[in-house]
């Protein structure tokens, strides 16, 4: 007599574990499926909330990119500070001068910053296209450097990528507001190359890998600061 | 008296120039700046630790110096900060700038310089507690649930985005030590589980700036959880009870199938089954005796179980133009009975159709006379009866079961072989001696119809051998088939046992067609009377009339089915009356049937009638079940 090699769900638990187990499986795929299609599906009906909600949403994501990026040169500066403050007693850093100087930034909250949202806009825009080549080029140094360890290289090229993407990420919220009026279409012609460029100009190359380092720090933190400034002004309603 | 004044003057001089040595006026201490602290990133203070005085009073000024700058800026204000320290209003501050920060402590001996310190204020932030910290209790279902909620510290602008707050609460009960802290991120509330009821808890909120330091804990706020009937204590009761409810059906069931249990697990460890073995010699060490039993009595196996040997049919026929042809007096010790032993498998049904002779082969008796043991599946008729074999071997009585009757009938059982003619002749008396050919008499069963060709080899000459104890051979009945039945015209064949032959010899080699088939009535009854002690059956001829009142007799009802083999290793045949028109007809059959002598056979009834035989052990083969015995098909020694 042949044994039947096939038992059924009700008389072998472990086929009716399998049994369950693939159900669960199934049922998951489809679940999220149909969570994925919902989510897509969310701003079909009411334009104008939808679009306000999805700057307010843009907003929030480009301000967390630019944290991150804040984040990233933090600790990249701090774990250099060792090659690149060898004595401690070096007292002072004269003639630090970040090639970003001229970009007029407003340095405080009250005076000099009654600046306007195009104004604030323009600013962002400016600083992100002039960081874009020495990045670049810091990252080569530095993966050059054989001091530097791995963790170092792998960091800067990190950061020069946000720093790509944080640019087109604000871009992308600049035509946002465009469209939506919040903003003159103005602002995107400041943002243009060539206007970059000529305020960008190339002192940057001048300049040593600890004081970039350093000038983008605090760069950074002037991008994710004024981002979030913006963003309150705008769609003040979620989280400020 | 002057010089009095002098010496006085002098010791004045002395005096004095002694007293200002003694005092050591000296430059201040080094000064060192503590630290610079921003509460909203929009002012900042900074606080220095001054070192000694050197004795004289010693003031403290801060100077700063702003980046990219290299004016020099002394601090605006002393005092709000307190001693020591220097505020910077809002004017002052200027946030991603770094500013080079000395103070310097000045005495009348002269000034000391602090260490500079260059800070950006971004990055010294550290704000106020959070105020205003508040605890609302809610009913969810009659669970309580705890919110609390604060707000920022009031300085500190988040509501433009200028500052980002991260706020952080903790938790403990009144009298514990250790605190239970959530991380709250930037929402000004949270809600609180799980918490004792009637029990006093404080709660305490911080918060800090992205990138800055944390804020002081604000102070305790004290709040008492309203009572609720702790439902989740109930429940852990049903689950205990319930819990412990089930563990014991496990334990009963676990106690109730522990049996089989255990041989699921540990299934048992097969002991050897060996017959007659000793296990506890084996392990005592004595392996010989252990393994004595094994060494048998039992090997070479003696058939001392007749039962396993059982002779399924002879059929023996006796033509009676032949006349006895059996010997007596002859040695009949190979005249034994070749007894197809009928096996329950498929060989029996095959068996009476195809083995037509039976072993007339004297030669073959002799083998197998004396063979013990290697009867087993010899057919001794198959033996002879090889399709293969050349004709002279296969002598053999063939008794076709159906003399009369079509061919059909022969498939089945009919077509035995019979034993032919030697039987009818040596109808004589009863023989008793054991060596002297007996006759033993046999109910021959059929008018077989013998086959001429193949059976005309009456007898394999002597010495020629045959396969004894071989396997069953077979033969196929077809070979004889075309031969064998002719009804109509009763040609038979006898086989002719010749006198030497032990086996009642039949198919005379070349025997001519001209045998007349005796008329089925004519067919001689053989009673088997004994089996010698030589295995040989011994058959006798009984007198004809029986024959001749029965002539529809049917071939079938020759067979004699065993009954069973006694403990004397005597066969029991047991003879089928097929019909009870036979019975009528042929009521001196009956008497026949019944006057089987030999001992131990019975009449069970008038139908049946056993007729015992002693077998010859050799002949029988072993495998009995549900065979029978054709009583025709003894070989007889005949001569």
């Amino acid at each position: 007599m042949q044994q039947n090699i096939y038992c059924s769900c009700s008389r072998c638990p472990f086929g009716a574990l399998v049994c369950a187990v693939w159900v669960g499986m199934v049922c998951l795929v489809f679940c999220s499926r149909l969570s994925g299609m919902k989510a897509a599906s969310i701003c079909g009906n009411a334009q104008a909330e939808c679009h306000f909600l999805s700057l307010a949403n843009l907003f929030d994501r480009v301000i967390q990119h630019s944290a991150r990026m804040h984040g990233i040169s933090n600790d990249l500066h701090s774990e250099f500070e060792l090659y690149f403050l060898p004595s401690k007693n070096q007292v002072s850093r004269v003639g630090r001068n970040c090639h970003t100087s001229n970009i007029l930034t407003p340095n405080g909250k009250e005076n000099r910053f009654p600046v306007t949202d195009p104004e604030l806009t323009e600013v962002i825009m400016k600083l992100l296209a002039a960081w874009r080549d020495p990045l670049w080029h810091f990252h080569q140094s530095v993966a050059r450097n054989h001091r530097f360890n791995g963790y170092g290289s792998n960091k800067s090229l990190e950061m020069s990528d946000m720093a790509h993407e944080l640019r087109k990420g604000v871009q992308k919220v600049v035509e946002k507001m465009q469209t939506l009026g919040v903003i003159s279409n103005s602002v995107g012609g400041l943002a243009s190359p060539e206007a970059l460029l000529a305020a960008d100009g190339s002192g940057w190359r001048f300049m040593k890998d600890s004081d970039l380092l350093y000038c983008f720090r605090r760069d950074s933190n002037k991008i994710q600061n004024y981002l979030k400034i913006l963003k309150c002004r705008i769609v003040p309603e979620h989280g400020c | 008296m002057k010089k009095a004044e002098g010496v006085i003057i002098l010791w004045w001089l002395l005096f004095f120039t002694l007293h200002a040595e003694g005092t050591s006026y000296s430059l201040p201490g080094k000064p060192t700046l503590t630290n610079c602290r921003s509460p909203e990133k929009e002012t900042f203070t900074c606080w220095w630790e001054p070192g000694s005085d050197g004795g004289l009073p010693t003031t403290y000024h801060l100077y700063y110096r702003k980046e990219s700058s290299d004016a020099v800026h002394e601090c605006p204000d002393y005092r709000t900060a307190g001693k020591n320290s220097c505020f910077f209003n809002k004017n002052d501050t200027s946030i991603w700038i770094n500013y080079n920060i000395t103070v310097v402590a000045t005495n009348a001996r002269g000034s000391t310089f602090s260490d500079p310190v260059e800070i950006d204020v971004v990055y010294i932030v550290k704000p106020n507690p959070p105020e205003k910290v508040t605890v609302n209790v809610s009913w969810n279902k009659s669970w309580p649930s705890l919110r609390v909620s604060w707000d920022p510290p009031q300085k500190a602008d988040t509501r433009s985005g200028w500052i980002t707050l991260i706020y952080e609460l903790r938790i403990k009960l009144e009298g514990e030590d250790k605190w239970e802290e959530h991380p709250a991120g930037q929402q000004k509330m949270y809600n609180i589980y799980s918490l004792q009821s009637g029990g006093t808890y404080l709660v305490q909120v911080r918060c800090r700036p992205d990138h800055g330091f944390w804020s002081e804990w604000s102070d305790s706020t004290y709040f008492k959880v309203p009572d609720y009937f702790p439902q989740e204590r109930s429940i852990w009761i049903i689950i205990m009870i319930f819990s412990v409810f089930i563990f014991l059906i496990l334990i009963w069931a676990i106690h109730m199938n522990s049996h089989t249990l255990k041989h699921h697990i540990l299934p048992p460890v097969p002991g050897p089954k060996i017959k007659g073995f000793d296990k506890q010699l084996l392990k005592s060490g004595k392996s010989r005796d252990a393994f004595s039993s094994l060494v048998g009595s039992d090997f070479p196996p003696t058939t001392t179980n007749y039962e396993d040997l059982l002779v399924e049919y002879l059929e023996v026929y006796i033509p009676e133009e032949q006349g006895l042809m059996l010997e007596e007096g002859k040695d009949l010790h190979d005249g034994s009975l070749k007894s197809k032993s009928y096996t329950s498998d498929s060989d029996s049904g095959r068996g009476s159709c195809d083995s037509h002779a039976l072993l007339v082969d004297k030669s073959e008796e002799e083998k197998e006379v004396g063979q013990k043991s290697n009867q087993q599946g010899g057919r001794t008729e198959m033996d002879l009866k090889r399709p293969e074999e050349s004709p002279e071997e296969n002598i053999l009585n063939y008794s076709h079961a159906n003399v009369g009757s079509p061919d059909v009938s022969c498939e089945k059982v009919k077509t035995w072989p019979s034993l032919f003619s030697p039987l009818t002749e040596n109808s004589s008396g009863p023989l008793d001696q054991p060596d002297s050919p007996e006759m033993a008499k046999q109910h021959c069963l059929s008018d077989s119809l013998f086959p001429p060709s193949p059976l005309s080899s009456p007898f394999a000459p002597p010495g020629h051998k045959e396969v004894l104890g071989s396997n069953y051979q077979e033969y196929s009945f077809g070979n004889m088939h075309p031969h064998v039945l002719h009804p109509q015209t009763g040609s038979h064949q006898y086989l002719q046992a010749h006198g030497n032959m032990n086996v009642a010899n039949i198919g005379h080699k070349g025997v001519p067609a001209d045998l007349q088939l005796p008329p089925v009535r004519s067919t001689e009854y053989v009673e088997v009377q004994k089996v010698n002690n030589e295995n040989m059956v011994l058959l006798y001829r009984v007198s004809s009339d029986a024959e001749k009142g029965c002539p529809g007799r049917r071939h079938t009802e020759e067979y004699s089915r065993l009954k069973g083999v006694n403990n004397d290793n005597g066969l029991l045949l047991l003879q089928r009356m097929v019909s009870e028109e036979e019975m009528n007809i042929c009521p001196y059959e009956d008497q026949e049937s019944s006057g089987l002598t030999d001992s131990g056979y019975t009449t069970s009834t008038a139908q049946k009638s056993t007729a015992y035989i002693p077998p010859a052990t050799q002949v029988l083969d072993e495998r009995v079940a549900g065979g029978y015995v054709d009583t025709s098909m003894f070989t007889l020694p005949i001569y």
